[in-house]
C-alpha cells in the first residue's frame, strides 16, 4: 500500500494582521494561525490519492509546542495519523532548519514512499524546504507539481510540472517528493464528523531529544516593516540633466545609499 | 467563567465561513430575487452534517453541541438568511419537537432523515388570527388514528418539506384530549401546501398555508402525549429563540461588515467618510451592540448544553439580537446612502431579512412576557 507524508506548516492568518500607521510595524498581537494555503492543496492530493489507490496517509509538521491547535485542522482534513515534531525553539526557523528537521524525524524512523509539500509556505515563501527535505533525504525530487499519476505497477509516479515556459512531464521512482501548486486540486472542506474525528486520531510527539542537535541557522533577519506606497508625484526626464535630478531625488529618500 | 470556543467549535466556525463564501454568498442575491429555494445548497449542507448538529449520531445528527450548531446559522445567515432559516426551521423547531419528545420508533423513522438532509421539516403551529395557539385545528381520533382538518398559516420550509409536525386540538371526550401534536408526512392524503406566500425578506425560504381536510394519520404519529402540545410547542420554540437568535446575529454581523467596508471606500468631502466622527460613533454602537447580543446568544445556547433551565436566557438572547439586526441593517443602508436602497447591495436585502427575526418564533412582546415571567418569579 502506498504510503504518503504530507508536509504542513501552521502559520499566521495574513488577513488578522494589522500595520501600525506611524512604524509600519506588524501588529501579530489579534492574529489567528491557519494551515498554510498550499499545504492544504498537498494534504488534499494526498486524500487523492488515497481516495483512488488506497493509500495510507500521515501529516508531519515541525513547530513549537503551542502549535498544537494544527493537528485537530490537518486531522479533519483526513489523514489518519499526524506526527508532531516539536520544541520551544521552533519558532521563526529557517528552511534549512526545518528541512533538516524533517530528515531527522523520518530518516529511518517514519517509512514513505512518497512525500507531498505545498510549493510554498504563506508567510516566508522561500519555497525551499521540500527540495532541502528531498536532498536530506537522498530521493527524488520534482517541484512545481500540478498533476499526479501514480502507476502502482513500476513503483512511481508521472508528475506534470508548470513551469513559466510551459509544462514539464517528469517520471520519478518512488520514494520520491513533490512540492505542489494550487491549481493541482481545490481542498474540499472538511464535514462536522471529519472535524469531531479528528480528536481520536493518533498524534507521535516527537520531541528535540529525540533528533538530536538543532542545525544553526545561518541568516539574521534586522527587521520586518509593513511595505508602503506613497505617490510623490514628481516627474523625471530622459535627458542627461534630468538624471542627476532623478539620482539627488532617489538620494534624498534614502532609497539609494 | 470559560470563554474560549474548543478546537472543535474555532475550526467548525472556519469551515462553515469558508462553505459560505464559497457556495451560499455567490447565490444569495439571486436566491432573494427570485425566491428560489437552494435546494444544492442545502444538499451540501447535509452533505457536511450540518442540518442535525446537535443530535446524536445514532438518529443521525452529527453528535455535536448546541453552541455549535448556533455559530453555523450565525456563519449561514451572515451570508443569506433564508438558508440559515431553512436549516434553523428544520433543525431547531422540528428535530428538536421529535428529539425531546418522539419514540424511539418516531425518531428512526423522522428525525434520522431531517438530521441527514433526506427530508426538510415545518413546524405548522400558527393559525389565522390565533398565533401561537392551535385552537381551531381539530384531530378527532377514530381508534387507529386521527382525522385532523384545519388551517395552518405561515409555515415555514412548508412547500419543500418531507415531513411536518402539526398542531392539532383533540376533543376531550373520555380521554386525554386537548392540544396535542401529530407528525405528517407530505404525501399523507388530506394535506395540502398552499401557494408561497411573496415576502418581504428570507425570500429563498418558502412560507406557506398547509391545509388539513379530512388528513388521516396512523395514532403512531401522535408526537408525545394528548394533552402535552401546549408544552411541545413551548418547548420547541424555547431552543427556536437561540437559533432565531443567531439568525439575527448573523444579519447584524454582515450589516456591519459591509458598513465597514462601504465607509473605507466611499469618499465625500475629501475623505473616505469613515474619518467622520458621526460615522465612526454608528459603527461603534453597531460593534458593541453586535458583541453584546453573541454574548447573550452563545450563552443560552451554552445554558442548553450544559443542561440547565434556558427559557430566560433565550428570550432575552431573541429579544435583543432581533432588535439590533432591524437597528443595524437600517444604519447599514443609512450609512451606505441612497446606493443602500438598491437592489444587488447586499444592505438592501438585509434590510428586508431582518425584520422577520422580529416576529417569527415570539413576538418582542411575547418574549417580554417570558423574561418578565421569570424575573418576577
Amino acid at each position: 500500500m502506498l504510503k504518503i507524508l504530507t508536509c504542513f506548516k501552521w502559520v499566521l492568518d495574513e488577513a488578522d494582521i494589522k500595520v501600525d500607521a506611524g512604524s509600519r510595524k506588524l501588529i501579530f498581537d489579534r492574529a489567528g494561525h491557519k494551515i498554510s494555503a498550499y499545504d492544504r492543496n498537498a494534504v488534499e492530493e494526498a486524500m487523492n490519492l488515497q481516495q483512488q489507490h488506497g493509500a495510507s496517509v500521515a501529516a508531519v509538521t515541525v513547530a513549537p509546542p503551542t502549535a498544537k491547535n494544527c493537528l485537530k485542522d490537518v486531522l479533519s482534513r483526513g489523514p489518519e495519523k499526524a506526527y508532531f515534531i516539536n520544541d520551544q525553539s521552533f519558532a521563526d526557523l529557517e528552511p534549512a532548519q526545518t528541512g533538516d528537521l524533517l530528515a531527522a524525524a523520518i530518516r529511518g524512523k517514519i517509512e514513505f514512499d512518497l512525500i507531498i509539500c505545498g510549493e510554498g509556505s504563506s508567510d516566508l515563501y522561500t519555497q525551499q524546504v521540500g527540495p532541502i527535505l528531498a536532498e536530506n533525504l537522498g530521493i527524488s525530487c520534482a517541484a512545481f507539481v500540478n498533476k499526479v499519476t501514480y502507476v502502482e505497477a513500476e513503483n512511481r509516479i508521472i508528475v506534470d510540472r508548470k513551469l513559466d515556459d510551459g509544462i514539464e512531464t517528469v517520471s520519478l521512482p518512488l520514494p520520491a517528493l513533490i512540492t505542489v501548486l494550487p491549481d493541482i486540486n481545490t481542498p474540499r472542506i472538511p464535514s462536522l464528523k471529519q472535524v469531531l474525528g479528528a480528536a481520536k486520531k493518533p498524534v507521535d510527539n516527537i520531541t528535540l531529544d529525540k533528533l538530536g542537535e538543532i542545525p544553526k541557522p545561518r541568516l539574521q533577519t534586522t527587521g520586518i516593516l509593513a511595505a508602503t506606497m506613497e505617490r510623490r508625484r514628481l516627474k523625471f526626464g530622459a535627458k542627461p540633466e534630468d538624471i542627476g535630478a532623478l539620482i539627488n531625488a532617489l538620494l534624498k529618500d534614502g532609497v539609494i545609499a | 467563567m470559560q470563554f474560549e470556543l474548543t478546537e472543535e467549535q474555532e475550526l467548525v466556525k472556519a469551515n462553515m465561513r469558508e462553505f459560505c463564501e464559497k457556495y451560499v454568498e455567490p447565490v444569495a442575491n439571486e436566491i432573494d430575487y427570485e425566491a428560489r429555494f437552494p435546494a444544492e445548497n442545502i444538499r451540501r449542507l447535509a452533505e457536511q452534517d450540518m442540518l442535525g448538529i446537535p443530535y446524536p449520531e445514532e438518529y443521525g445528527g452529527a453528535g455535536s453541541d448546541y453552541l455549535t450548531y448556533v455559530m453555523t446559522v450565525e456563519e449561514l445567515a451572515r451570508a443569506c438568511a433564508a438558508t440559515g432559516f431553512l436549516v434553523e426551521t428544520n433543525t431547531s423547531l422540528v428535530c428538536f419537537s421529535l428529539y425531546k419528545y418522539g419514540s424511539e420508533d418516531q425518531k428512526k423513522k423522522y428525525l434520522a432523515p431531517l438530521c441527514k438532509g433526506d427530508a426538510l421539516g415545518a413546524f405548522a403551529l400558527g393559525e389565522r388570527g390565533l398565533a401561537g395557539d392551535a385552537a381551531t385545528t381539530t384531530a378527532v381520533s377514530d381508534g387507529d388514528g386521527y382525522v385532523l382538518n384545519g388551517v395552518k398559516t405561515f409555515v415555514m420550509n412548508a412547500p419543500v418539506a418531507g415531513i411536518f409536525v402539526v398542531f392539532a386540538d383533540v376533543a376531550k371526550s373520555g380521554g386525554a384530549g386537548g392540544p396535542s401534536a401529530f407528525i405528517v408526512s407530505a404525501d399523507t392524503p388530506g394535506l395540502e401546501v398552499g401557494k408561497p406566500l411573496d415576502k418581504m425578506g428570507a425570500r429563498g425560504a418558502p412560507s406557506s398555508e398547509v391545509v388539513l381536510k379530512d388528513c388521516r394519520i396512523p395514532k403512531e404519529n401522535l408526537l408525545g402525549q394528548e394533552g402535552q402540545g401546549a408544552v411541545i410547542a413551548g418547548a420547541s420554540l424555547d431552543s427556536g429563540r437561540i437559533g432565531i437568535a443567531a439568525l439575527a446575529l448573523g444579519i447584524a454581523q454582515a450589516a456591519l461588515e459591509e458598513s465597514v467596508r462601504h465607509s473605507k471606500e466611499r469618499v465625500q468631502f475629501g475623505q473616505a467618510i469613515c474619518n467622520f466622527q458621526a460615522i465612526q460613533w454608528m459603527i461603534a454602537n453597531m460593534g458593541t451592540e453586535i458583541e453584546v447580543c453573541r454574548y447573550l446568544t452563545y450563552y443560552a445556547a451554552w445554558c442548553y448544553d450544559q443542561g440547565l433551565p434556558y427559557s430566560e436566557e433565550a428570550a432575552i438572547a431573541k429579544l435583543m439580537a432581533s432588535e439590533t439586526a432591524v437597528h443595524q441593517s437600517d444604519r447599514a443602508v443609512q450609512i451606505h446612502g441612497g446606493i443602500g436602497t438598491v437592489k444587488g447591495q447586499k444592505v438592501e436585502r438585509l434590510y428586508r431579512d431582518a425584520k422577520i427575526t422580529q416576529i417569527h418564533g415570539g413576538t418582542p412582546e411575547f418574549t417580554k412576557m417570558i423574561i418578565a415571567d421569570c424575573v418576577l418569579g
